[in-house]
């Protein structure tokens, strides 16, 4: 059975994604930050704890390198020759990059992590046995590591803050990979809806925690199959293709104005989250 | 240089010499036996703890996933193909010198994997799911994810492990069966009872014996080879810099052999002087051992060059900052440490007065094998300390004691195993140092007629 | 007719060569030279020629063994792998081929050992009883010759035994 399965469908198995012509279905979730819009405020990352479960691990632990923001904002700094250091910060939010050629993907031993229909990089809490290799494998190392058993320690939600754990994620135990999802949970919802009523997703009716609580709006989500989402427009004025490692940018008139950008583009991992770079010249 | 075993050695004589290394031990051999069991219990301890509390108690971080247990599986992997150097390659090209030394070599090979196998087993986050790794069926008809390198660890240890068991003791069934007709109390008995098979040495069995050893052994060597290349593919299959090297199976498997005769010579010397084996590892031998760990020495050197030259003249600036954030960062007198041990210090044995000289082999075999050790930490410390990613940078971590405590039990538990070994299996190979008598004997006696004839 | 076991211990090899060239040439009544079976110490080809050609099929069992545990690794990690069609790694196809190679690789080598140690048993007849006609000597530097054969041909067997300097003789009827 498994055999004849194996060669009547042999050539669906030879598919490489996403470089061989065969697109998503439907719906491919991806973003566009604007880092110009980006003011570092961090509300992106508290809206991100609140929606996902994340255990606030305290300043101890933090100082080891065991934090769990799943979306963190990076600050770099470009303060020479400013009278006020501040002017030079830079921010960056980094969550997972939901790579279409995810490197974290193939090296898990026992396939905890992979690639969705809707193109989200997935990571299934109760198969992942913590070996970290998928950390090891991401260049963004936007993946959290369990250290300690977080539901059980105490001062991680000090009551009442366990009143405000989201029903709809799991909390997740000791010794177990976790990453930006996504906001998977509203996604899913989103879709169900949209099937009930026999249509799919309009674009703004489903938006990331971190989204939502952008006061800039530098964050914009949605399907990048609907060329009329948000995200399709902006991914199509800045000519970032998906499915590219070398953007073709320069060829075109102009092509050196346009801001869009994925990080660590030459690995070839094909991120979903790009970039459009700052423009300002301080945070002030 | 003299002639590696005498040629009027009564075979009677090898037995009673090699069984009495199986005699009740002396007082110091429980004192070391018990400092050993308590270096795994303090292992023990720390991994109860951390099993108990989480992985964080070792310390590592989310830019240092990985850390000591992965640099030590690396290291005690590696110690194991020496084993198979020794019993299999010079097995095929009939280096008899092998012969009185290859028993506990291979041994080495086993425990050394065994020690390996369990800090893959440290190293989980959910120890208890590590069945999820293997191939089993399941209503769910869930697998692993056979693209890893982990999965493909777990199949080529495995195979390694059962592989060098079986011809481990393949290898002894001749000897266990002396050890049957010679040792006629309590529980030993019956256990080389058992073991043996029956074997009688019938023309038959010597026959079929001949063919399977060398069957096993043709598979062994491309298997050692396979195994460790599969272990840098753990890293050479990501994208880390640093790792992400076309060279580092090869040199993974030049540094396992190089680390495995240095353990050997270490060995050697102990067990030489303990069972006093002068007749059987004698110093010729010694020297062989000395000049091919040299060669090997010599081969990682050049790999380790090739690999720093090749990332210093590619375009690959990130591994390139990396390479000089290992020279030249907080990991610098490491990294000099490894490059002295491993590069500077073989030198010695390139002398002939100190290919001989036990007590200074002794010290620098283990010498050696710091800087192998070392060798493995470098390629995990600095690599996760300066990734793709400058954010990630984190200079700082240093494992805990926790870790140290696990990598320092390893040792006993090594010890421990090879202690047991020792005392319970002769640790030289009686028949086959009988065969190598023999054919000296035989050269000796058609030496003049080959001579006649010109 | 009742069967007659005989086992002589020689300490010289070349002597033992020399008995075992003059059973098979001597036409003794009653006793077939391939149940003579050799045993001794060490493995030395240079006697057993003497022998004559015996066969050795354990080669058989490991290239069975060895093909056998290649193409089922092959099958079986493609076909799980085809089962697991949902979920895509990482751009590489769902049945990606050089990775199952190295599983193919590793398996053929586990298979090649696993079953040529099975033919081992199998054809060196092991684990066995040890036959009541053994003598430790033989584990330590002597050479025994076992034959088999009628009650007349024992008279035959000693003298030939004798008379190249056996050192000992067991005796024992057969089963």
């Amino acid at each position: 059975m498994s055999i004849t399965n194996l060669l009547q469908n042999w050539s669906d198995f030879r598919q490489q994604h996403p470089s061989d012509e065969r697109p998503h279905q439907e719906y491919k979730w991806a973003m566009s930050i604007d880092l110009d819009l980006c003011t570092g405020c961090n509300a992106c990352s508290v809206a991100c704890y609140a929606e996902n479960n994340l255990p606030a691990v305290g300043k101890e632990k933090f100082s080891h390198g065991h934090s769990h923001h799943w979306l963190r904002i990076e600050r770099y700094w470009h303060n020479e020759d400013r009278e006020y250091a501040d002017q030079g910060a830079q921010f960056l939010p980094m969550m997972c990059q939901q790579c279409e050629a995810a490197p974290c993907e193939t090296v898990c031993p026992v396939g905890a992590t992979n690639h969705t229909a809707d193109g989200l990089n997935s990571q299934v809490y109760n198969r992942c046995v913590g070996s970290r290799y998928c950390n090891a494998n991401c260049p963004y190392k936007a993946r959290y590591f369990n250290w300690y058993d977080y539901p059980t320690t105490a001062d991680v939600w000090p009551a009442p803050m366990e009143q405000q754990l989201n029903p709809d994620v799991t909390v997740r135990g000791k010794g177990v990979m976790e990453k930006c999802t996504f906001c998977v949970q509203r996604l899913t919802v989103a879709k169900s809806n949209a099937r009930t009523e026999g249509r799919s997703v309009h674009d703004g009716e489903v938006q990331t925690a971190c989204q939502q609580a952008c006061p800039t709006g530098a964050i914009s989500f949605g399907n990048l199959i609907d060329p009329e989402s948000r995200v399709a427009k902006q991914w199509e004025k800045q000519q970032v293709k998906l499915n590219h490692d070398k953007q073709a940018k320069d060829a075109v008139h102009d092509g050196d104005k346009l801001r869009g950008y994925r990080i660590l583009e030459n690995l070839r991992t094909y991120p979903s989250v790009m970039y459009l770079e700052q423009l300002r010249e301080g945070a002030i | 240089m003299g002639k590696d075993i005498r040629e009027d050695i009564a075979w009677a004589q090898i037995n009673k010499d090699v069984l009495k290394s199986l005699e009740n031990p002396k007082k110091l051999y429980w004192v070391i036996l018990l400092i050993a069991i308590a270096m795994v219990g303090v292992a023990v301890g720390c991994e109860i703890y951390q099993y108990q509390t989480g992985m964080g108690v070792s310390n590592k971080s989310n830019s240092h996933v990985w850390s000591l247990y992965i640099a030590t599986f690396i290291f005690w992997i590696g110690m194991s193909h020496s084993g198979t150097l020794l019993s299999a390659i010079l097995h095929l090209m009939h280096a008899d010198w092998r012969k009185p030394i290859y028993r506990f070599a291979e041994a080495m090979t086993t425990f050394s994997l065994m020690t390996a196998g369990l800090f893959v087993l440290v190293h989980l986050g959910r120890l208890w799911m590590v069945y999820y790794v293997m191939p089993y069926p399941n209503e769910r008809w869930v697998w692993p994810n056979f693209q890893s390198p982990l999965v493909w660890d777990m199949f080529a240890i495995a195979t390694y492990l059962s592989s060098s068991v079986i011809f481990l003791y393949v290898g002894m069934i001749p000897d266990l069966a002396i050890c049957r007709d010679n040792i006629h109390a309590g529980w030993r008995k019956k256990l080389y009872t058992v073991l043996s098979l029956g074997w009688e040495g019938t023309d038959r069995q010597w026959r079929n014996f001949r063919i399977t050893y060398l069957t096993i052994a043709c598979f062994l060597i491309p298997l050692a080879v396979s195994v460790h290349s599969i272990v840098a593919s753990d890293f050479a299959m990501s994208n880390m810099p640093g790792w992400h090297v076309t060279s580092f199976p090869p040199y993974f498997v030049a540094g396992a052999l190089y680390s495995g005769c240095a353990a050997i010579i270490t060995l050697f010397v102990i067990l030489r002087y303990v069972f006093k084996f002068e007749e059987y590892m004698t110093l010729p031998i010694m020297r062989k051992l000395v000049r091919l760990t040299f060669a090997i020495a010599m081969v990682w050197t050049y790999l380790n060059l090739i690999e720093f030259s090749s990332v210093w003249y590619g375009h690959d600036q990130t591994a390139k900052d990396q390479l000089i954030f290992k020279a030249t960062g907080p990991y610098a007198p490491y990294f000099w440490a490894m490059i002295f041990f491993g590069s500077i210090l073989p030198l010695l044995l390139a002398f002939k007065r100190f290919q001989t000289h036990l007590p200074l082999l002794f010290v620098v075999s283990i010498f050696l094998n710091v800087g192998m050790w070392l060798e493995r930490w470098m390629i995990i410390g600095p690599s996760f300390a300066h990734g793709h990613y400058p954010w990630t940078w984190d200079h700082d971590q240093w494992p805990s004691l926790v870790q140290w405590g696990i990598v320092f039990g390893s040792f006993g538990w090594f010890t421990l195993l090879f202690m047991v070994f020792c005392k319970v299996f002769p640790s030289v190979s009686m028949y086959e140092v009988k065969e190598m008598v023999y054919h000296r004997t035989l050269a000796l006696k058609n030496k003049p007629a080959v001579k006649g004839e010109h | 007719m009742s069967q007659r076991h005989l086992l002589a211990l020689f300490n010289d090899f070349d002597e033992a060569v020399a008995a075992i060239s003059e059973l098979r040439a001597a036409n003794i009544k009653g006793f077939d030279f391939d149940d003579l079976i050799l045993k001794s110490p060490i493995e030395h080809p240079e006697v057993e020629t003497v022998l004559g050609d015996r066969p050795i099929k354990v080669q058989w069992f490991t290239l069975a063994g060895a093909c056998m545990g290649g193409l089922l690794a092959f099958t079986l990690v493609a076909s799980a792998q085809a089962n697991f069609f949902s979920q895509i790694k990482a751009g590489k196809p769902i049945v990606p081929l050089p990775p199952d190679f190295v599983l193919t690789y590793e398996m053929f080598i586990l298979g090649g050992v696993f079953i040529t140690i099975l033919g081992f048993l199998i054809c060196a007849g092991l684990p066995a009883k040890r036959s009541p006609l053994y003598s430790a000597k033989v584990s330590e530097d002597q050479i025994g010759i076992l034959v088999k054969g009628d009650e007349a041909a024992v008279t035959a067997f000693k003298a030939i035994f004798t008379k190249h300097k056996a050192l000992e003789i067991q005796e024992e009827a057969g089963k």
